[in-house]
């Protein structure tokens, strides 16, 4: 882990994703008030309300029980919380601050519960592993839906190290091919007569863009001809509600364009759900695959396929290992954190520009 | 000026030797800054007696800001009195406490302001963290002493302190001006702290014998030299005065040196 010197995401922020997948109702960052600001603001888009106890220098000196417990009465007035997180930060685990304590003397009426959480804890998924134990102890979460959450978040740890970008010291962030030549590639093949195997690896919310791939993929083969497959992790019956709803959302709006993928797995289950996906391809032979979301989940990828990925750096990481039909879907996450409904990837309306130009 | 750190085991009569030292060099007429690095915020005490203002932790935290005036208690023979504070037991980080007090009192120009010849860090316990070994890094001191007993837990600490000085000294900081033993009557006292001090590199700048008049004085809230002048006990304390004022460097600049 140590020999990873780009940034990497932190544990403090994989358990802010953790409590909006859990749909909690507010989360209070006990630390600095920038703790974790940018992710903060994206998560306050999805409707999560995100605070800090903006802790200054008296408070690393003095403790900081009495900031927590008045933003917390305050987060009470403002609010009217059902279910409040509290996560650990660098500034406040570092003074062996009582989280657990303080909640107890501010005494506000909503279940509140703590995640004893840092920044320098490793691996970014153990801010997670953590915040799922707690919720499980508040009773926000039944235990064998956590229990299943964290060998998730394990799995996802092992595939970043094993093929992700946490395999490599340091990737400079690439911005790759336009997607103009693999939109074409898409339709040339389509055009022959050729079959299309289209794959999305989702990482829940991230569903939203990815999937337009499939959208697109089925315009151009409606128009053109050719044979498609269609497999994606969007199995409505797993995971948390939230995480569900995605799943739901997103089959719905495919069902009316006539697509009814294969399913691979739940939306969380993208660290697991490359094997199946993987069978369902080699059943269908094509002649050109297709993997949108994490494409290193797929098994055994090959230079001649398509793959598109929202990670600058992963994209490198690609790029790197002589994958060289990646493209970067650049800053998608910004773009689904606060929708319902399909989010057209630049992929995506390459294709449908080059379908209207030949008419 | 002199930048001088006392370093000791909890308990051990740092604070008493630190004032003791204060009041006999302010008789010489140095002006000298004693700076208590303990939460307790005791080590100016016999100094200030009940005129004491402020800990500079306290008055940051309460007005964003340090004012001289706020935190510098005039005290025996003109010294200048100055506690850091910190939190209450068992909360925050004391240690970060030590960091922002200096860094409050450099932002000040405490140095500039009161020009003292002396500035006498009283430093707690043992150097557990960064912020307690503050003094002896980053220029702040540049002799330290170490005051012990002959017994075992209080040589045992004596000898951490001893090292962490000896890990800043690559850096060009603090060195080590000797041990100071501040006797408890041990059996073979003298011979079991003169091997201590040999094992960590360094001497015994002098003996301080037992004596009731400390406590005596003490009680009554004034330093040995103040209240007893004319006892052995207070001929002992300036006696250290000169030594360590023989064994440490002179130099310019403000509270980091030049």
């Amino acid at each position: 882990m140590r020999d990873t010197i780009h940034p990497r995401p932190n544990p403090i922020i994989a358990a802010l994703y953790t409590v909006r997948d859990l749909e909690v109702d507010v989360a209070v960052i006990h630390g600095p008030a920038g703790c974790g600001f940018m992710a903060s603001r994206m998560i306050e888009d999805a409707g999560v309300r995100v605070v800090t106890t903006s802790m200054r220098d008296s408070d690393l000196i003095f403790g900081a029980s009495e900031p927590l417990i008045s933003t917390l009465r305050k987060v009470k007035e403002k609010f009217d919380p059902k279910t409040v997180a509290v996560i650990g930060s660098c500034a406040s685990m570092i003074i062996g601050e009582d989280m657990e304590a303080a909640i107890g003397r501010a005494d506000i009426s909503c279940n509140v519960f703590p995640i004893d959480c840092h920044g320098c804890m490793g691996d970014n998924t153990r801010g997670a592993i953590r915040a799922m134990e707690a919720a499980a102890k508040a009773g926000i979460v039944p235990r064998e839906e956590a229990e299943r959450q964290k060998s998730l978040f394990k799995a996802a740890t092992r595939m970043e190290k094993d093929v992700g970008m946490a395999s490599r010291d340091y990737l400079k962030p690439a911005k790759g091919a336009t997607k103009h030549g693999i939109a074409k590639r898409i339709i040339k093949a389509l055009k022959n007569g050729k079959k299309v195997a289209v794959v999305m690896v989702g990482k829940k919310e991230l569903a939203y863009r990815f999937a337009d791939i499939f959208l697109a993929v089925e315009e151009a083969r409606s128009k053109l001809g050719g044979e498609t497959l269609y497999v994606g992790n969007l199995n409505p019956d797993l995971g948390l509600p939230r995480i569900r709803r995605y799943a739901k959302d997103i089959l719905a709006e495919l069902g009316e364009a006539g697509i009814s993928p294969k399913i691979s797995g739940g939306l969380d289950e993208y660290p697991l759900c490359g094997a199946k996906s993987k069978e369902l391809v080699d059943e269908f032979g094509p002649d050109l695959l297709v993997v949108a979301g994490i494409p290193h989940a797929y098994p055994e990828l090959s230079p001649d396929n398509v793959l598109i990925t929202d990670q600058p750096r992963q994209l490198a990481n690609y790029l790197d290992s002589g994958l060289g039909l990646a493209v970067g879907e650049i800053s998608s996450h910004a773009l689904v954190m606060n929708v319902r409904s399909i989010v057209p990837l630049e992929t995506g309306d390459t294709i449908r520009e080059m379908l209207a130009e030949a008419g | 000026m002199r930048r001088i750190a006392i370093y000791g085991k909890g308990g051990i009569g740092k604070s008493t030797v630190s004032a003791n030292v204060t009041a006999a060099m302010a008789d010489m007429g140095l002006t000298v800054m004693q700076v208590g690095c303990d939460p307790k915020s005791d080590s100016t005490k016999l100094l200030a007696k009940g005129g004491r203002k402020e800990t500079v932790l306290n008055y940051l935290r309460d007005n964003g800001t340090v004012d001289l005036d706020g935190v510098i208690t005039r005290g025996y023979g003109g010294s200048l009195c100055v506690e850091c504070g910190g939190p209450k037991p068992g909360t925050g980080c004391a240690g970060r406490g030590i960091i922002a007090a200096f860094e409050a009192l450099e932002d000040h120009d405490v140095i500039g302001e009161h020009s003292p010849d002396v500035i006498l860090y009283d430093v707690l316990g043992d150097v557990v963290c960064g912020g307690f070994a503050m003094p002896i890094r980053n220029g702040y001191a540049r002799d330290v002493f170490i005051v012990t007993s002959g017994e075992m837990m209080a040589l045992y600490a004596a000898s951490n302190i001893a090292e962490a000085v000896d890990n800043y000294a690559a850096d060009g900081y603090a060195r080590l001006g000797g041990i100071i033993l501040n006797a408890r009557d041990v059996e073979s006292e003298d011979e079991i702290v003169a091997k201590a001090a040999a094992e960590m590199g360094t001497g015994v700048v002098m003996r301080i014998d037992r004596d009731p008049i400390v406590q005596e004085c003490e009680n009554r809230g004034v330093t040995v030299v103040e209240g007893a002048p004319d006892s052995r006990q207070a001929g002992l304390y300036r006696k250290l005065a000169e030594r360590i004022l023989e064994l440490s460097e002179d130099s310019e600049g403000g509270m980091r040196g030049t």
